[in-house]
């Protein structure tokens, strides 16, 4: 079936979000045509008053036109507006910017009608250009802004020479200011100074202000995407340097694996040949022979378990644990480690006990790894004990699962103590057997699971042997 | 049970096969010989032994491979394996097939002729 990626995918949502920049501008836009409804309502108030309250005389008729003529554009700008909002991204500034130049101009065409029919120079909103030049210079360029104060300059300077020089009526307001104040030069002159002058001015402050802010908001912006870059570059190389990390740990448990093998597998077919011999493969053999040949193989033993337990640390300690681990029952790990151990135990006349639990008791871990970790703690036991018994206690408390190997042996001396876990430890009471790897090994293993691994001597309970805890964090 | 079963012996250590193979024939067995997986394969096709004795640490192709490989060919499904494993070999990695069991080198050649005995018996039955 083919999948249709237009019903997957949302057409109407933008590719990624309007800059602060555009935001800024659609909000200001917005906050300009609101203003434009409080006018209209403050030029239909003020035209009420003036013609109500104070008497003043002048025909109303124009002014109420030229209000419904602003209202019915201003309905078209909020829509604009609304489309505005949800409009692509990247064209959002130039839309708006000219739809901003095309509403300030249609509202100084608007003022200077209404300042026609509302007595020209005498009417003290002429000062009302300066809110077009405010507008012109928040939303827009500043060189766009400068044209538009030029045009409203322009307007109302048009306007009142031609009241002047009499090409148009002048519409006086009777019994606001007197008749011909319209034709006074000096009056005139001073008026369209002090406007053009306050018209510029604001341009030039207003345009500095915004200017400045909106280098602001685009050099916040490259800030951001400067640090998003160089955050993306960061990840991307830690990235690829823990895949070459795991490269590396992945050859590198590879080479041992091949170590392991070519050294042992010579000492493996070694202990066969002998044991051929020994088991008479090759004819009968004398005591002394026997005796050397088993010397022989005990020795290779010894290698072997060697060769296995140095190549168990790096193993470790790449990290090969937490690759194995998986939820196992403790239970099954502790049983299927004493089993390999009660042949031992009874060669050596020592009775081996467990107390275990019935539930099953859930961890996370790697079972083949803990069963080493056990059979080491109680082959240990065995190996140090001549008589007495071994006992395997397991029990639980919230957090974790607690495991106890507790003997009657010849326990370990208090210099020993801080030590006994160290490489190549042997203890100062016990002959060199073992490789001194095996408690070690098994503090790694336990501390790769979390858990803890400790010793005390004697065991607290009994005052004789020692005993060896670990514990494991419950699933 | 036949009278002389047919072993397969692979394992890419030559003294070794040698020893297994003179162990073995000193009893009344048939003993073919295969020196890696890839061998190991084609022999077990054409031969079609009784039983195999298959060493897991093995150069072109392992004891691994060997067995998924084996495991597809449906003829080759009801022959017991008996895996050779020297100390730290296999560690934690399941083995994707049955193997009737593990046996751990170095290996007494008693106990590789009980062992092999045991499992001829148990298939017979």
């Amino acid at each position: 079936m083919v999948l249709k990626i237009d019903n997957v995918i949302p057409k109407e949502q933008p590719a990624r979000e309007h800059t602060p920049e555009e935001r800024a501008l659609v909000l200001r836009l917005g906050v300009y045509i609101n203003m434009r409804w409080l006018i209209v309502l403050m030029i239909v108030l003020a035209t009420l008053v003036s013609s109500r309250v104070f008497h003043i005389g002048f025909s109303t008729g124009p002014v109420y036109i030229i209000c419904g003529i602003i209202a019915a554009y201003n309905l078209g700008f909020v829509r604009q507006a609304r489309s505005l909002q949800a409009g692509e991204v990247g064209q959002v500034i130039k839309r708006a910017q000219t739809s901003g130049n095309i509403q300030i101009v249609l509202d100084l065409v608007m003022l200077t009608i209404l300042l026609h029919y509302t007595g020209g120079i005498e009417n003290p909103f002429i000062f009302f250009y300066l809110a077009h030049t405010i507008a012109a210079s928040i939303l827009l360029p500043q060189r766009t802004a400068y044209s538009l104060a030029t045009l409203a300059v322009l307007a109302v300077t048009l306007l009142i020479l031609l009241e002047y020089y009499a090409v148009i009526p002048h519409v006086n307001l009777v019994g606001f200011v007197l008749d011909s104040r319209y034709k006074d030069a000096s009056r005139v002159t001073g008026v369209l100074v002090a406007l053009a002058t306050l018209i510029y001015g604001c341009t030039y402050v207003i345009t500095a202000v915004t200017g400045e802010l909106r280098r602001r908001q685009k050099e916040m912006v490259r800030l951001r995407d400067q640090l998003l870059e160089r955050r993306t570059m960061e990840l991307e190389q830690a990235s690829s340097e823990i895949v070459k990390l795991e490269d590396e740990r992945r050859r590198f448990v590879r080479f041992l694996g091949v170590v392991a093998h070519d050294l042992q597998s010579p000492l493996v077919a070694t202990q066969s040949f002998i044991s051929y011999i020994l088991d008479g493969f090759t004819g009968k053999i004398t005591d002394g022979q026997r005796d050397l040949l088993e010397r022989g193989v005990r020795r290779i033993d010894g290698l072997l378990t060697l060769i296995t337990d140095l190549l168990d640390i790096p193993r470790i300690e790449t990290g090969q644990i937490a690759r194995e681990m998986r939820e196992i029952t403790l239970n099954e790990v502790v049983k299927r480690s004493l089993e390999g151990l009660d042949n031992l135990a009874q060669q050596k006349g020592i009775a081996l006990k467990v107390e275990l639990p019935e539930r099953p008791l859930k961890v996370n871990g790697a079972s083949r790894r803990l069963q080493q970790v056990l059979t080491n703690l109680v082959s240990n036991a065995i190996n140090y004990t001549n008589e007495g018994n071994v006992l395997v206690r397991v029990t639980e408390n919230k957090s974790d699962v607690r495991v106890e190997v507790i003997d009657s042996g010849i326990g370990i001396l208090p210099e020993d103590m801080p030590r006994l876990f160290n490489d190549f430890f042997r203890g100062s009471n016990v002959g060199s057997k073992g490789t001194g790897l095996g408690l070690s090994i098994s503090k790694r293993i336990v501390e790769a699971h979390g858990g803890k691994i400790w010793a005390e001597s004697p065991d607290p309970e009994t005052q004789k042997g020692s005993r060896f805890t670990f514990t494991i964090p419950k699933k | 049970m036949k009278e002389r079963p047919k072993i397969l012996v692979v394992d890419d250590d030559v003294d070794l096969v040698a020893v297994m193979k003179g162990t073995l024939e000193s009893k009344p067995y048939e003993v073919i010989v295969a020196y890696n997986g890839k061998e190991g394969l084609e022999k077990a096709k054409k031969e079609k032994p009784d039983l195999i004795l298959l060493d897991i640490m093995m150069p072109v192709m392992d004891g691994f491979n060997f067995a998924e490989q084996f495991g597809k060919e449906p003829s080759l499904s009801k022959i017991p394996v008996l895996a050779l494993t020297s100390f730290s070999e296999s560690l934690g990695q399941p083995f994707p097939f049955q193997v009737a069991e593990y046996l751990r080198k170095p290996l007494k050649p008693k106990e590789l002729i009980a062992k092999v005995e045991e499992h001829l018996k148990k298939k017979g039955s």
